[in-house]
């Protein structure tokens, strides 16, 4: 289906007809800045703020959830799966956290399938916001290519018009589809106009001003980040920046392609019914990789820190073909220490530049 | 036999011991579970065949310390309860060297009438079985214990700093208002209850451990202009580091007095 123009009345329109039956979440504004919640109309929304303070990760696999309940029958335990799944519409999705989506399906969707991720991501109708500018200083999704998505929602708004230019009035925004869902909604709406030569013109002239609008800030190709983070792997940057890490894991839990988890069993005081939880795990916290005995895989803060920078650089991308960073820079935000991704791939990349030089 | 569970405090304000009765919810069920003997902010009986006794406060006083002696002598399980039974808490404040007249302040000139020592943790005193630290104690920690310890389970606190539960209930990070959090140097398990409301982390449930310590005295000699000294001297208000000491430095050798 092609594109469709809209004014800003008629898109908050569409997002009421997206959420007519179902749970509406998208940014919400808290003071200075905006998080993923419910909303009652798309008009409580903030389609105009900062990205917001945590991706929408939390909506499709819980900090905290419980997966089943058991409870003692005579000589057996009986279990109960619980399942949680609301239809929802999930609103201003950025593109960069589409792809982290995209890396959770992969995962989660793997055989063996986890079946309570896939009931709430079908439930969920994803309309997705694209940006016009980078959102923050530390974001470098321009490098990576993931300010911009393709798939992996349904509708996609692309704000024509500079929201500093021209009054409300005057906005225009492209929705397009990516999904029959999406498609079926937009028709269905009947909101808005299909596009003009105008738009179109307008179109290119929004995807000429974006390419431009997102600085590079890492120093070397993104297709070149597997081989610099491998090459890096015996560095020293790993000791000299792990010294100031607390180990906290707040880096991966604020990660949109973070997906570790723990399972614990909680169980009653009387020892007759209990209920297994599944809970945000982090490879940066100490224990991650201590196994059954107490043995500590990945002791020491330089071999976490290295784990996880390998992982985001080089290994998921290896195994899933999907970016295993978004370049959202939540983690070097989130990170009191000050210890920044950017940093660290553009410390390993001119090392090796260095290296090159003097071998030559 | 139901297991004999006793509560008893020592110097502090016995916030924690009421936060068990705090637990209405839960506390028929625990009564069915388990039989209270000694308590004395629930009860009048008194019995000293114990099973499991819950302590809280500080040992601050000789009295405190018979006292805890004789507990630890009349139990299996010695359970510290909140910041003053696993920290020494507030109290340790008085070891300031430079206000040698709080006790003055408190008791005239009566002072001598009212011996005290250092305050400290249970555990420089007797050994303990396990600690539900902060202040005060979280009390849903205290139910899990219990849970743990009816079902033969192994109780653990979190291993993890505050930080993660921020993060898990998707609260700002305070350090973004320009605010120095203890959070990434404090255990987890108050489910980040001062930051949720918008108030630093006071480390009340002590260091999560001593590699967080060494990597904040980096942290704050590097990348801020607080000095590390103001963040050791936050950590004492509940005895999450001792007085004087630097923190992390290496345990004297010899270990004599």
């Amino acid at each position: 289906m092609s594109a469709r123009i809209l004014n800003r009345d008629e898109l908050l329109r569409l997002i009421d007809e997206a959420a007519r039956d179902r749970r509406l979440i998208g940014p919400v504004r808290r003071g200075e800045r905006t998080f993923y919640e419910a909303a009652d109309r798309a008009a409580e929304l903030d389609l105009d703020g900062p990205q917001c303070v945590y991706s929408p990760k939390a909506h499709f696999f819980p900090p905290e959830e419980t997966l089943l309940t058991f409870e003692r029958k005579s000589r057996s335990f009986v279990t109960h799966p619980v399942r949680h799944e609301t239809p929802t519409a999930l609103v201003a999705v950025r593109p960069c956290e589409i792809h982290g989506i995209r890396l959770l399906d992969h995962v989660f969707g793997a055989a063996p399938a986890d079946e309570g991720y896939l009931a709430r991501r079908r439930a969920t109708f994803i309309i997705a916001l694209d940006c016009f500018r980078p959102c923050r200083d530390e974001a470098f999704c321009g490098d990576l290519g993931t300010n911009t998505a393709h798939l992996g929602f349904d509708l996609m708004i692309r704000r024509l018009s500079d929201p500093e230019e021209g009054s409300r009035g005057a906005e225009r925004f492209e929705l397009t589809s990516a999904t029959e869902d999406g498609a079926s909604l937009l028709s269905r709406a009947g909101l808005g106009r299909t596009a003009d030569r105008a738009d179109l013109d307008a179109v290119r002239a929004y995807e000429r001003s974006k390419a431009s609008a997102f600085p590079r800030r890492l120093s070397c190709e993104a297709d070149r980040l597997p081989e610099v983070a491998q090459r890096g792997y015996t560095s020293t940057v790993w000791e000299r920046t792990a010294a100031r890490c607390y180990s906290c894991g707040s880096c991966n839990l604020v990660c949109p392609t973070c997906y570790c988890f723990n399972l614990r069993d909680e169980v009653s005081l009387d020892g007759k019914s209990g209920a297994r939880v599944r809970e945000w795990d982090g490879c940066q916290l100490r224990e991650f990789a201590v196994v059954a005995g107490g043995h500590n895989f990945r002791a020491a803060p330089a071999e976490r820190l290295r784990h996880r920078v390998m992982r985001k650089a080089s290994w998921i991308a290896q195994r899933t073909g999907l970016p295993g960073c978004v370049g959202c820079g939540r983690c070097d935000r989130a990170c009191t220490a000050k210890i920044s991704l950017v940093e660290i791939l553009n410390t390993l990349a001119r090392e090796q530049d260095h290296d090159h030089a003097g071998h030559s | 036999m139901k297991p004999r569970i006793a509560v008893f405090s020592l110097t502090s304000c016995e916030g924690c011991s009421l936060a068990i009765l705090e637990l209405e919810d839960q506390l028929l069920e625990i009564l069915g579970a388990v039989d209270i003997v000694n308590f004395r902010e629930g009860m009048t009986e008194r019995s000293w065949d114990i099973d499991v006794a819950f302590v809280d406060g500080a040992v601050s006083t000789p009295h405190d310390e018979e006292e805890i002696r004789r507990i630890r002598e009349r139990c299996r399980t010695l359970v510290a309860i909140g910041a003053c039974a696993c920290l020494g808490g507030v109290n340790t404040l008085k070891h300031d060297p430079a206000r040698p007249d709080y006790r003055c302040v408190v008791y005239g000139d009566r002072a001598d009438w009212f011996p005290t020592t250092r305050a400290r943790p249970l555990s420089a005193v007797v050994k303990v079985d396990a600690e539900l630290p902060g202040c005060p104690m979280v009390k849903e920690e205290f139910l899990e214990l219990v849970r743990c310890l009816l079902n033969g389970r192994q109780f653990r606190l979190p291993p993890n700093p505050v930080c993660t539960e921020c993060k898990k209930l998707g609260n700002p990070c305070l350090y973004e208002r320009g605010e120095f959090c203890l959070g990434p140097l404090t255990r987890a398990g108050c489910r980040a209850i001062c930051p949720s409301f918008g108030s630093v982390c006071e480390a009340c449930r002590g260091l999560v451990d001593g590699e967080a310590l060494r990597a904040g005295r980096e942290v704050f000699n590097t990348q801020y202009v607080v000095p590390w000294e103001e963040v050791v001297a936050r950590l004492r208000l509940y005895g999450a580091v001792c007085e004087n000491a630097e923190p992390v430095a290496a345990p004297a050798a010899g270990g004599g007095s």
